[in-house]
C-alpha cells in the first residue's frame, strides 16, 4: 500500500532512532501538528508504529504568579519583618492592606505565627523557616527560568494553583516506537518532496520528476476576475450599426451644436410649430447665434411662407432671426438634411447614429440626452410601398419578425407610419420606428427632385429590449458590479 | 400626442351603433387614432396634425366615414344669428382678431358639459396655449347683444371670474386667479387688456384669461355664444369653426355672427369646404398603387371629403375644418388610410449602394477594442454637465457651450473634457472594490467661432484608473499602448496643470498635434469627488490616431 508523503515522513524520521516523541517529529520535520497526527493514525492502523501516551502538567506563571517570584512572597516577606512580634493593626497597615490580610492568613494556616490578643508572633517552626527556602519557593524559581513539566501534581504545585499564581495545563504527549514490521517498512521508503507551483528551476532542472506535486481542492474558492468589457448600450449600438451597414447604408455623423434652421427649418417645421417651444428644446446662450447659407435660407422661408408647387405652406411670416438662433440638436433629421443638401443626386442611403438632447428631467421615463437613430433612402420611382418594405427589412434584420404599420404624424413627412413590433416577452406590441416620405416642402428647397423615404429607430426602446431595462436611466448604467454582472446578456 | 378620455357609451351613441371594445380600438389604430378601453372609458391619442379629432365629436364623425356609414362631405346648415360683435380699435395692439358663432337648441347632460370643457382645454393646448387662440364659451341667455370686444385699464373694471366668490380687476386676476397665474404671460407688457362686455357693459370674459361667472354654461344652459380672441386671423377662424363643428355632431344648430372691425365686417364662422386637385398619377407616384380615380374618389369620401371624379382627375372638397391639408400629398396620405396600412404590400426597391462605417466610428471602435484588451471596462456619461463639475472641482477655469434655459442647475454646459465624468462615475463606485479601471470613448464639445455654429465636437478617449497600480508610470504606459496600435511614437513633454500632481502630468504629441495628455489626478481634485484612493488618467484625440496613410482606401462618408 502507498505511504502518503507525510506518512513516508515520519517512518524516516523514526527510521533513525526508533522512538521519538511526537513534537520531536513536528520540530524535526517542520509539519503541522495535524499532519504528523494523521499520519501517525494512518501508521499505527498498519501496525508500523505504536504510540504510549503520556499524560503530564505543564506549569506556568500567572502575572501575579510572577511578581512573587520576582519579588517573594507575601508571608516571606512579612514574616522576615516580624521580629519578636507586632500588633495585627500596625501589619495592616504597612503596604497594601489587600497583601498584609493576604500575608498574615498564609502565615497563620501554615503555623509560621500566633496571634494572641492581637499581637502576632512567630511560633518556633516560623522562627526555624526563616532560614531556608520552602518548596513552593523553589518551583516558582524555576518557573521564572522556563515552564515546567511533571508527571503529578505535587503538594506545592497545588498549592500554587490554588493561590491563582501558576497556571496548570494537562498535556498528553505520544511516544512513538517503530515495530518491527514498521522497521520494515521504513527500510523501504523512497522520501518525494511535496511542491506547491511547478517553478521555472525545477522545470529546468528536471527535478519536477522527483517531487509530487500538492493536490489542490477544485471546488475551493478564488479571487473574481472581470475582463474588460463594451459597455451594453454600446453594444447594441454596434448591432444596430452593423445591420445598417449590411444593408448599404453609409454612415454620417450629426453636431451637438445646431441651428434652428437646420434643426427645424429645413424640415418644414413651423417656427411656432408646439415642438419648437423653449420648453421642449435647448437654446443656447453660448454661442447664440449660427451661420446659415444665405440663398437656402430664403428658399426654405418661402417654403414655409407661400408654400412650394402645389403647396399654400403654413402662412405666417418667416423670421430669419429664430433661424440663426443656436440649439441642442433635437433630432438626428437634422443631419440627414444636411446630407441631403449636399448631395442631392440619387442613389443614396445614409443613416446617422447620434446623442440628442430634449428639455426634460431625467427620471425613469425620460433623459435630456439620449441616441437616436435615423436614415434615409432616395431614388427614383421609391413609394410608400418602398417605405413599408425598407422599414420590414430594418426590423426584420434587427430581429423582429413580426410588424405592424399605422399611421402616424411627423411634420415633415407625408404619408408617414409608425411601426410597431411585437414583443414576446412582454406579450405586446411595441413602437419602436417612425417614418415617411419627406414632404415636397422639405425637399424642393434643397433642389431634391426625387422620393426620400426616411425613418427613425427610437434606438433607447430598441436597448432596452434587448437588455430587458424598465428605467431608462439604466440605458447610461456606470455601476461596474451591475456592469460587470450584465455579461453578454442581450443579444 | 394630445389624450381625450370619453366614455364608451358616449362615444357609441356619437357613433350612432355600438362595436365591440377591441374591434373599435383596432379601427381608430388604423385611422391613426391610437386607442384603449379601461373600464367604462375610452383613451384616445390624437396626432398633432388633426385638431378635428381633439373632440370625441370630431373622432366619431370621422370614424363613421372611415367604418364607411355615411362618409362624404359632411354639411352644415349655418342662419344668421343677427347678433353682431362691435370689435373697438383699441384692440389692435393688444389682441386683435375674433371670431364668433352661436349654438342653438342646446341638450347638455353633466356629460356632455365636461367633454365640452375637455374639448375646449384641448384645443387651447393646439392654439398653442391660448396665445394663438382662446375659446370662450357662454349661456347666451345670461347676457344681452350686441356685443363689443374691447380693451381696459388693469384696474379699469371688476367682475366676479369664474370659479371665484369675488369681484376681482383685471390686474386682480392675473394676479390672484388660479387661471390669471397660468395664462398672465399672454398679456405680458400690455398697459391695456382685451374685454369683451355685453350690451349693458356686463363682462362676458377677459380674453385669453377667463370668463366671468354670471355666464357660466351649465346643464340648464339651451343656447351657447362662442368667441375666439388670438393674434391671427387664421387660427381664430379655425378654433371656431373647430368648436362648432363638433358641437353639430350633437344635433345642436349653428348660427352666425357679425365681426364689425372699425373698417370692414366679417360673418363668422365660415363653413365654406376648400377646393383641391388630385389625380390618378400623384396617388400612384407617391403610393404605388395601381387605384383608378373612381376608387381613389370612395377612399377619399370615406375619409370625409366631397369628391367629383372627372377622367383621371379627382375635385375634391375638404372640410372647413381640415387644417392640416397644404399640398396634394397631404390627400394622398388619406387615401392611404381608407386604403388599409395593413393592406399596402410592401416592397423593397433595390436602392444600390455600398455601406461605410463612419470614419471617427471606426476609430473608435479599435480604440475600445484596445483598452478591453487593457483590462478596461466602459463607461458611458452625458455630454451634458455644469461648471462646477467641469471647472470648479477640476481646479480649472474655461469656457463652455451654455444653455440659455437649463431644466436645472445640473445641467448646465457641455463638457469640455471627459475626466470629470470619469471622476463622477468613480465616486458613485466607491462601495465597489479597488483597483478600478474604466474608460470612456466619448464627445466633448468645445467653443469654436470659426465653426459654422460657433462650437465643435471632438472625439475622445478619457480612461482612470483608481487604486493600485495609479502611478504617473502605469498611465504613461496605457497611453503607449494605444498610441502603438496605431504606430505612433509620441514626444512626451512635461507640462503643468491644476488638475495634476505638479511634476506627474505631461503631454503627449506627435509631428506636431498633440494628441493629449496623462498624468496622477490631484489630490484636491480627488477630494472634491469624496475619492479616497489615488486616482491616474489619460485623455487622448480619437480623431488624431487616425492618419490619412490609415484611412486610405476607407473613403470619406
Amino acid at each position: 500500500m502507498e505511504l502518503e508523503t507525510h506518512e513516508a515522513r515520519v517512518l524516516l524520521f523514526l527510521r533513525e532512532r526508533g522512538r521519538a516523541w511526537m513534537e520531536e517529529v513536528e520540530k524535526g520535520e517542520g509539519m503541522e501538528h495535524s499532519a504528523v497526527m494523521r499520519a501517525v493514525l494512518g501508521l499505527a492502523e498498519r501496525g508500523y508504529l505504536s504510540v504510549e501516551e503520556e499524560r503530564s502538567f505543564l506549569l506556568s506563571l500567572t502575572p501575579e504568579g510572577r511578581r512573587y517570584a520576582e519579588e517573594g512572597l507575601p508571608e516571606r516577606r512579612m514574616l522576615e519583618g516580624l521580629g519578636e512580634g507586632k500588633r495585627v493593626e500596625e501589619l495592616l497597615s504597612s503596604g497594601s492592606r489587600e497583601e498584609a490580610t493576604i500575608a498574615l492568613g498564609w502565615l497563620r494556616r501554615k503555623g509560621l505565627v500566633e496571634v494572641r490578643g492581637g499581637e502576632v508572633r512567630p511560633t518556633p517552626e516560623g522562627r526555624r523557616a526563616l532560614s531556608g527556602r520552602w518548596p513552593e519557593e523553589e518551583l516558582l524559581g524555576r518557573l521564572l527560568e522556563e515552564e515546567v513539566s511533571l508527571p503529578g501534581l505535587t503538594p506545592e504545585a497545588e498549592l500554587l494553583r490554588r493561590r491563582g499564581l501558576v497556571e496548570v495545563r494537562e498535556k498528553t504527549r505520544r511516544l512513538l516506537s517503530l515495530t518491527e514490521e514498521g522497521r520494515r517498512r521504513a527500510a523501504e521508503v523512497r522520501i518525494q518532496e511535496e511542491v506547491t507551483e511547478l517553478t521555472h528551476e525545477l522545470l529546468v532542472s528536471g527535478r519536477w520528476r522527483e517531487v509530487r506535486f500538492k493536490r489542490y481542492d477544485p471546488s475551493e474558492g478564488v479571487p473574481p476576475l472581470h475582463p474588460g468589457r463594451i459597455h451594453p448600450q454600446q453594444r447594441v449600438i454596434e448591432e444596430v450599426r452593423e445591420a445598417l451597414l449590411a444593408m448599404g447604408f453609409v454612415e454620417i455623423k450629426s453636431r451637438a451644436v445646431e441651428s434652428e434652421f437646420w434643426n427645424f427649418d429645413a424640415l418644414f417645421q413651423a417656427q411656432d410649430h408646439p415642438a419648437r417651444e423653449i420648453h421642449s428644446n435647448f437654446t443656447l446662450s453660448r454661442p447664440s447665434t449660427t451661420r446659415l447659407p444665405p440663398s437656402l435660407l430664403r428658399r426654405v422661408a418661402r417654403a414655409h411662407e407661400r408654400g412650394v408647387e402645389g403647396s399654400t405652406g403654413w402662412g405666417y411670416r418667416f423670421n430669419p432671426e429664430i433661424s440663426r438662433r443656436a440649439v441642442l440638436c433635437s433630432q438626428t433629421t437634422a443631419a440627414t438634411v444636411r446630407y441631403l443638401a449636399s448631395h442631392p443626386r440619387p442613389p443614396l442611403k445614409v443613416f446617422c447614429i447620434d446623442r440628442v438632447y430634449r428639455h426634460e428631467r431625467i427620471d425613469y421615463k425620460h433623459l435630456a440626452e439620449f441616441y437616436q437613430c435615423e436614415g434615409i433612402v432616395m431614388d427614383e420611382g421609391l413609394t410608400f410601398r418602398d417605405m413599408l418594405g425598407y422599414l420590414k427589412l430594418i426590423l426584420h434584420t434587427l430581429g423582429f419578425r413580426e410588424v405592424r404599420f399605422r399611421p402616424g404624424y411627423f411634420p415633415f413627412t407625408e404619408p408617414s407610419v409608425e411601426a410597431e413590433v411585437y414583443h414576446p416577452g412582454r406579450g405586446e406590441w411595441v413602437e419602436v420606428l417612425g417614418a415617411g416620405m419627406f414632404r415636397p416642402e422639405l425637399l424642393r428647397p434643397l433642389g431634391v427632385r426625387h422620393p426620400v423615404l426616411a425613418w427613425g429607430i427610437g434606438l433607447s426602446r430598441i436597448v432596452m429590449m434587448r437588455l430587458g431595462l424598465e428605467d431608462i436611466r439604466d440605458l447610461f448604467c456606470n455601476d461596474l458590479e451591475a456592469l460587470q454582472g450584465w455579461g453578454l446578456r442581450g443579444r | 400626442m394630445p389624450t381625450l378620455s370619453v366614455s364608451y357609451e358616449d362615444f357609441c351613441s356619437l357613433l350612432g351603433e355600438r362595436r365591440g371594445k377591441e374591434e373599435l380600438c383596432r379601427k381608430l389604430a388604423l385611422m391613426g387614432v391610437e386607442a384603449e378601453v379601461s373600464g367604462e372609458e375610452l383613451r384616445m391619442e390624437i396626432l398633432h396634425n388633426r385638431p378635428d379629432l381633439l373632440s370625441p365629436e370630431g373622432v366619431a364623425r370621422a370614424l363613421r366615414g372611415f367604418l364607411g356609414k355615411g362618409g362624404g362631405l359632411p354639411t352644415y346648415s349655418l342662419s344668421p344669428s343677427g347678433i353682431t360683435v362691435r370689435v373697438d380699435p383699441s384692440v389692435r395692439g393688444v389682441r386683435p382678431f375674433i371670431a364668433a358663432g352661436v349654438v342653438r337648441g342646446v341638450r347638455l347632460s353633466g356629460e356632455v358639459v365636461a367633454s365640452l370643457m375637455q374639448t375646449q382645454e384641448k384645443l387651447h393646448e393646439f392654439l398653442g396655449r391660448r396665445r394663438k387662440g382662446s375659446i370662450g364659451v357662454y349661456d347666451l341667455d345670461t347676457v344681452e347683444p350686441p356685443f363689443t370686444y374691447t380693451t381696459v385699464e388693469p384696474e379699469g373694471i371688476s367682475f366676479v371670474p369664474l370659479d371665484f366668490g369675488e369681484s376681482l380687476t383685471p390686474a386682480q386676476i392675473l394676479r390672484l386667479h388660479p387661471k390669471g397665474r397660468e395664462y398672465g404671460w399672454i398679456l405680458e407688457g400690455k398697459r391695456r387688456y382685451p374685454l369683451l362686455v355685453d350690451r349693458r357693459g356686463r363682462v362676458l370674459s377677459l380674453p385669453p384669461i377667463i370668463n366671468s361667472e354670471e355666464t357660466r354654461v351649465t346643464e340648464k344652459t339651451t343656447s351657447l355664444f362662442i368667441d375666439v380672441t388670438g393674434e391671427r386671423e387664421r387660427e381664430v377662424q379655425l378654433g371656431l369653426v373647430l368648436m362648432m363643428t363638433s358641437l353639430a355632431e350633437r344635433g345642436f344648430s349653428l348660427q352666425s355672427v357679425r365681426i364689425r372691425y372699425p373698417n370692414r365686417s366679417v360673418e363668422t364662422p365660415s363653413l365654406r369646404p376648400r377646393r383641391l386637385e388630385l389625380g390618378e398619377e400623384e396617388v400612384r407616384e407617391v403610393l404605388g398603387l395601381e387605384l383608378g380615380a373612381r376608387r381613389i374618389a370612395s377612399l377619399l369620401r370615406r375619409m370625409g371629403y366631397g369628391v367629383e371624379v372627372r377622367g383621371k382627375r379627382l375635385r375634391v372638397l375638404a372640410p372647413p375644418f381640415r387644417a392640416d391639408l397644404l399640398h396634394p400629398v397631404d390627400l394622398v396620405e388619406d387615401v392611404a388610410i381608407a386604403y388599409g396600412y395593413d393592406r399596402i404590400p410592401p416592397r423593397v426597391k433595390g436602392v444600390n449602394t455600398v455601406g461605410r462605417k463612419a470614419w471617427v466610428e471606426e476609430l473608435s471602435d479599435r480604440v475600445r477594442l484596445v483598452m478591453v484588451g487593457l483590462g478596461f471596462t466602459e463607461v458611458m456619461t452625458y455630454t451634458l454637465t455644469n461648471p462646477g463639475i467641469n471647472f470648479e472641482m477640476m481646479r480649472t477655469k474655461g469656457e463652455a457651450v451654455e444653455i440659455a434655459n437649463p431644466v436645472s442647475q445640473e445641467l448646465t454646459i457641455l463638457r469640455t473634457w471627459l475626466l470629470p465624468s470619469l471622476l463622477q462615475v468613480l465616486r458613485s463606485n466607491k462601495k465597489h472594490p479597488l483597483p478600478q479601471r474604466i474608460f470612456e470613448v466619448g464627445n466633448v464639445v468645445l467653443l469654436d467661432e470659426g465653426s459654422e455654429t460657433g462650437a465643435v465636437e471632438r472625439r475622445r478617449l478619457g480612461a482612470c484608473v483608481a487604486g493600485r497600480p495609479a502611478g504617473w508610470s502605469h498611465v504613461k504606459a496605457v497611453v503607449e499602448a494605444v498610441l502603438r496600435e496605431f504606430g505612433i511614437r509620441p514626444e512626451v513633454r512635461a507640462v503643468e496643470h491644476p488638475s495634476f500632481l505638479e511634476g506627474r502630468v505631461a503631454e503627449f504629441l506627435w509631428r506636431g498635434r498633440r494628441l493629449g495628455m496623462a498624468g496622477e489626478v490631484h489630490p484636491e481634485v480627488l477630494l472634491h469627488f469624496e475619492l479616497e484612493h489615488p486616482v491616474a488618467s489619460l485623455e487622448l484625440e480619437v480623431e488624431a490616431l487616425g492618419g490619412e496613410e490609415l484611412k486610405e482606401g476607407k473613403g470619406e462618408g
